[in-house]
């Protein structure tokens, strides 16, 4: 797959202080890479930087292998995190302004831009002014700003932030087909189980670090790891002694039980010890989300898994 | 190449937006309408044959100069009935109610303190009162002046700009022996040759400064509307910020055609000059330079100072001291008018930031152009202008950006030199 965005080595520092360090990932056509992170981690510094709208202190940022020094703003597409649209023009001006800033043919633009309306429930909407558009259809208006140009490369800073679930969707099933005709797609985001069902890859990121990098599949094998929710009193250190078992959390009457990464379920059900006291008991797969919540709130579950894969 | 083609994309937009927006449209015929009416009134409905009916006018004077008054009235031959009265100024609005063509002139310590004279007017006053009532400025601005403890040839000296008559003009620059070498108050030939131009010049420049202080408007409310991330997604932010000074130019520059199809016919048809003849003259090209330089000084700067700012009305005492430059020449304007080869003159032709102003204002009023001065002014303007376009260029590209917060003098200061 031809690589649209290589991204290698970037560092950015404010004031002394390190924003991001050592940030390397490349994004390929067709395919959906995800930037998580908690809230402050880095996301939108990397992206600012690629944009050209800042400039890093290290390391270097190439589109389609091209080395040449200008970003070829014209084949890219961008959602920025802060954003908003002129207040007093009408929806379709302010959307050919934007082909027009591209290049982009403007009969053709007219075209795309009112068929995307009609895609969004925005059908009629081209003659209201930007002010009168709720929160909502102004995203979308962004959103089909970002894309009328059919950019090759598509970058989206928290597309979905201020979304209600059914814009959410929809959100989700264009990207999703944009990506399907080829487009190469890197967006950032903290919701991790949007990014779940979505993401082909994924970069997460913490403290302007990188904490994993990998493909969808590969991350889920390698750090979601099995976890057995057993509710009912049981002593902490008898379930610590346990085989197979990593770590322990409790909370009153339920422990969650954090399995080593080659277990095997049926086997070790088996062996639990018969005196536990069940009253329910589920085993099933850390989610991503969890490993998300992990990273931000710095408990150290996936270093541990980190560590064992190692 | 591309660069300048996405300049031109910019201001096509500004210009479009603009124009689409009613606000503009308003502003832009009622600056006009509004010039006309206050300086066109008293020349179009100021002849004494059109309005024949006479107007009462009491006179409630407690500085004794009603007979003053009451001469020069009788020299211009209002239809004025003048009387005296003491009646207290509270009770004006209920003799008003029922009387018809008649005002009431208060003349209080408030000619002197503030130059102003409350004049309270019935129904069925004409139009033409209130031309006529400039007549009384002469008079009562001697009075003010005497109180300021000026000399009574320093009086002369001023009083008489306010007095078109070339012939009293004359005479004084004969009695002040040559102190003060210009032809104050008398318009002569020569003179008009000279303020026609200026005075179109001046129109361009007001128009177009104005337009730029709407710059500064656009540029903060880029930041507002957080749509700069986007548009800077397409172009550089020097691309954006010509793009606006050029688009913000091109209004400014409707405005003027505006004007002029408004006023230049009617100046025609009422004044009695060649207007047209004197202000196709070569040295228009020179006046119009010197505007648009004027012009590109403030926009730059609004534009920079636009790009700190997230809101107008929260604007600090920073910002707000530079929003006040475009009026700095109207320091001036009284120094330069009494003399325009004086020491501020002079300083305020070296000053870019009033130099397009005071060279305006000066060369309106001058027979013989100071050359050197000139060339050295204006070195020094465009200069300043590529200095200014550097530094907002460097302040337009972070504060831009900056969403929702104010930008110090001491980030801006850091900007600068990043």
């Amino acid at each position: 797959m031809e690589t649209m965005l290589a991204v290698e080595g970037l560092g950015k520092s404010f004031k002394n202080k390190e924003i991001i360090s050592d940030i390397t990932f490349d994004v390929r056509k067709g395919e959906i890479m995800a930037i998580l992170g908690p809230n402050g981690a880095g996301k939108s510094t990397t992206i600012r930087n690629i944009m050209g709208i800042m400039y890093p202190d290290a390391g270097t940022i190439t589109f389609q292998n091209n080395a040449a020094q200008e970003i070829p703003r014209h084949k890219i597409g961008y959602l920025p995190e802060e954003r908003g649209l002129y207040k007093n023009v009408k929806v379709m001006d302010i959307l050919l302004y934007l082909a027009e800033l591209k290049d982009y043919p403007l009969d053709k633009a007219r075209e795309r831009a009112l068929e995307y309306l009609k895609k969004f429930d925005l059908e009629g909407k081209e003659k209201v002014s930007v002010e009168e558009l709720s929160k909502g259809m102004g995203q979308k208006v962004q959103f089909i700003a970002s894309i009328i140009h059919e950019p090759e490369l598509l970058i989206l800073d928290e597309p979905f932030s201020g979304l209600d679930p059914v814009s959410q969707e929809l959100f989700k099933k264009e990207i999703r087909l944009l990506a399907e005709k080829g487009t190469a797609i890197l967006l950032s985001s903290h919701q991790m189980n949007l990014v779940e069902e979505m993401a082909d890859r994924l970069f997460l990121i913490h403290r302007g670090q990188k904490v994993i990098y990998g493909t969808m599949d590969d991350v889920k094998t390698e750090y979601a790891n099995f976890k057995c929710t057993i509710r009912g009193r049981n002593e902490r250190a008898e379930l610590e002694r346990l085989p197979e078992v990593q770590r322990v959390e409790q909370e009153e009457d339920r422990s969650i039980l954090y399995l080593s990464k080659d277990v095997q379920p049926s086997v070790w059900l088996k062996n639990l010890p018969d005196h536990l006291v069940i009253q329910e008991l589920s085993i099933d797969r850390i989610s991503l989300h969890e490993i998300f919540i992990d990273i931000a709130t710095d408990k150290n579950m996936l270093k541990e898994a980190g560590e064992i894969s190692a | 190449m591309r660069s300048v083609r996405n300049t031109m994309k910019v201001a096509r937009w500004e210009v479009k937006r603009n124009i689409k927006n009613k606000s503009y449209i308003i502003g832009l015929f009622l600056t006009p309408a509004i010039f006309l009416f206050f300086f066109m009134a008293p020349t179009i409905f100021g002849g004494s044959d059109d309005d024949s009916s006479t107007t009462t006018v009491f006179v409630q004077d407690q500085l004794g100069v009603y007979e003053m008054l009451e001469e020069t009235v009788n020299q211009a031959e209002f239809p004025w009935d003048m009387q005296q009265t003491d009646i207290a100024e509270s009770e004006i609005g209920s003799a008003l109610a029922d009387a018809e063509n008649t005002a009431y002139v208060i003349l209080d310590d408030r000619v002197a303190e503030s130059g102003t004279v409350p004049v309270y007017t019935s129904e069925g006053v004409g139009q033409s009162f209130s031309g006529q009532l400039q007549a009384l400025a002469g008079p009562l601005q001697a009075l003010q002046l005497q109180q300021l403890g000026l000399s009574e040839e320093e009086m002369a000296a001023v009083t008489q700009g306010v007095n078109f008559q070339e012939t009293t003009a004359e005479e004084l620059a004969a009695g002040d022996g040559g102190t003060t070498e210009t032809s104050e108050g008398g318009i002569s030939g020569m003179m008009l040759e000279r303020l026609v131009p200026g005075a179109f010049a001046g129109i361009i420049m007001l128009s177009i400064v104005f337009s730029g202080m709407a710059i500064f408007q656009s540029a903060s409310q880029e930041k507002k509307d957080k749509i700069a991330e986007i548009i800077l997604s397409s172009l550089t932010p020097n691309e954006l910020m010509q793009g606006k000074i050029i688009g913000y130019f091109l209004l400014g520059l409707i405005q003027v055609a505006v004007f002029i199809a408004v006023v230049l016919p009617l100046a025609i048809w009422r004044l009695d000059i060649p207007v047209l003849e004197y202000l196709f003259v070569p040295e228009l090209i020179l006046l119009v330079g010197i505007a648009i330089l004027g012009y590109l000084l403030f926009a730059t700067i609004f534009v920079g100072i636009g790009a700190t700012m997230a809101d107008i009305s929260t604007a600090g005492n920073f910002q707000g001291m530079v929003m006040m430059l475009p009026f700095l020449p109207f320091i001036f304007i009284g120094p330069v008018l009494s003399n325009p080869t004086g020491l501020m003159a002079q300083v305020g032709t070296y000053i870019p930031f009033t130099s397009p102003g005071v060279i305006l204002l000066r060369l309106a009023t001058m027979e013989e152009w100071p050359w050197i001065e000139i060339v050295i002014a204006l070195a020094i303007l465009v200069v300043s202008v590529w200095i200014f376009m550097k530094l907002a260029g460097k302040i337009f590209k972070t504060g831009i950006l900056m969403y929702g917060k104010n930008a110090t003098p001491g980030e801006i200061w850091k900007w600068i030199r990043a």
